[in-house]
């Protein structure tokens, strides 16, 4: 596939994961309603597999993590946002590593065992890691430092949380392996990138608006 | 083993580690109206009578009230304050190690969260149910 389009689906998707972060993932904490374990599930795996599909490359979710992730740090609001921004550019980067061996075509998770089991896998693995290396990373950043007996103590909890994530990324695979016919090749280049751009474009100024307001009404 | 056979056994041992996790945090999870500070345990009514009250902002733009971490400190009579570490620790085994300059930007609120105005959510604890002097 040409680079240019390919780039240009990089920055799509990671805006989209982004934009989900900073505006569905803070909704979904003021409800008290498990947000990591539902934002890694959904949209962090279900976009990453989603662009996988529609693209057939390897690499390109992790560029979407390092996007998703720089666009989080836009929305200095709410959750921890340093946390989340390292989160989610690490669960791009475990997501790569997970799919590393899977065949461009996928061919592999046509059976219906196989399409749950890698969605149960890949959402787990990425909510734990992530979950992990936020909480070693964050620490780092901070004047407290990090120490590891204070995570440690706390893998039982990351463990726990993650079923949920596993549960729902079992779920969302198989329904993304649904989008296997559309071929994004085919779509013109004068209906690609203006679609492409202007959808990023939107995602990068909400977030950015909805930072400022929320800062104005604080 | 091919992957056809190794990724639904990963997945299974995936939602074993799950489901056992859950259970052994259900099980050790504790609720206190105490909270135990080094050796004593106080209840959130004594605290909030003996210590100096605080406000902050912290890095996410959320304020607290409550009462200030290292006047809490200081009334248990504990030596050298600067020369330790305290450990914060909540009822789902989640907890922080934070310096002594921390503890001077930080407080408790009345439903025992310890927040820090300098320090990010991730230090954020709740429901605290002690406080350990380490180092």
């Amino acid at each position: 596939m040409n680079k240019m389009k390919l780039i240009a689906g990089t920055i799509l998707f990671g805006s989209l994961w982004g934009f989900s972060e900073c505006i569905i993932g803070s909704y979904l904490h003021n409800s008290f309603l498990p947000a990591g374990a539902i934002m890694t599930g959904v949209f962090a795996v279900g976009l990453m597999a989603t662009s996988r599909i529609l693209y057939k490359q390897r690499g390109m979710q992790l560029g979407m993590g390092l996007i998703a992730g720089t666009l989080r740090l836009f929305n200095p609001c709410e959750t921890c946002f340093i946390c989340s921004a390292i989160a989610i550019m690490a669960e791009g980067a475990i997501f790569e590593l997970i799919w590393y061996k899977m065949s461009l075509d996928l061919k592999e998770l046509k059976k219906t065992t196989m399409s749950v089991s890698m969605g149960i896998v890949s959402s787990y693995v990425c909510f734990v890691g992530g979950y992990v290396v936020t909480q070693i990373m964050t620490p780092l950043f901070s004047s407290a430092g990090f120490y590891l007996e204070n995570l440690l103590v706390f893998i039982p909890q990351i463990l726990a949380r993650g079923l949920i994530a596993a549960l729902i990324g079992g779920a969302i695979i198989p329904a993304t392996l649904l989008l296997k016919k559309v071929d994004i090749a085919s779509v013109k280049d004068k209906v690609y990138y203006p679609v492409t751009a202007t959808v990023s474009i939107a995602c990068w100024v909400i977030v950015i608006l909805n930072a400022i307001f929320i800062l104005k009404v604080l | 083993m091919g992957k056809e056979k190794f990724i639904p056994i990963f997945a299974m041992v995936v939602l074993i580690i799950g489901i056992f996790s859950s259970v052994y945090v259900y099980a050790t999870q504790v609720n206190t109206d105490t909270i135990k500070i080094t050796n004593e345990t106080y209840t959130i009514e004594q605290i909030f009578s003996i210590t100096k009250s605080r406000t902050v902002s912290t890095p996410d733009k959320v304020n607290f009230s409550g009462v200030a971490l290292d006047d809490l400190i200081i009334k248990t009579g504990i030596d050298c304050l600067s020369c330790h570490k305290y450990k914060i620790i909540g009822p789902d085994n989640y907890e922080k190690t934070v310096t002594w300059e921390n503890m001077q930007h930080g407080l408790l609120t009345k439903d025992g969260t310890v927040a820090f105005s300098d320090l990010a959510k991730a230090f954020r604890v709740k429901n605290v149910i002690r406080i350990e002097v380490v180092e």
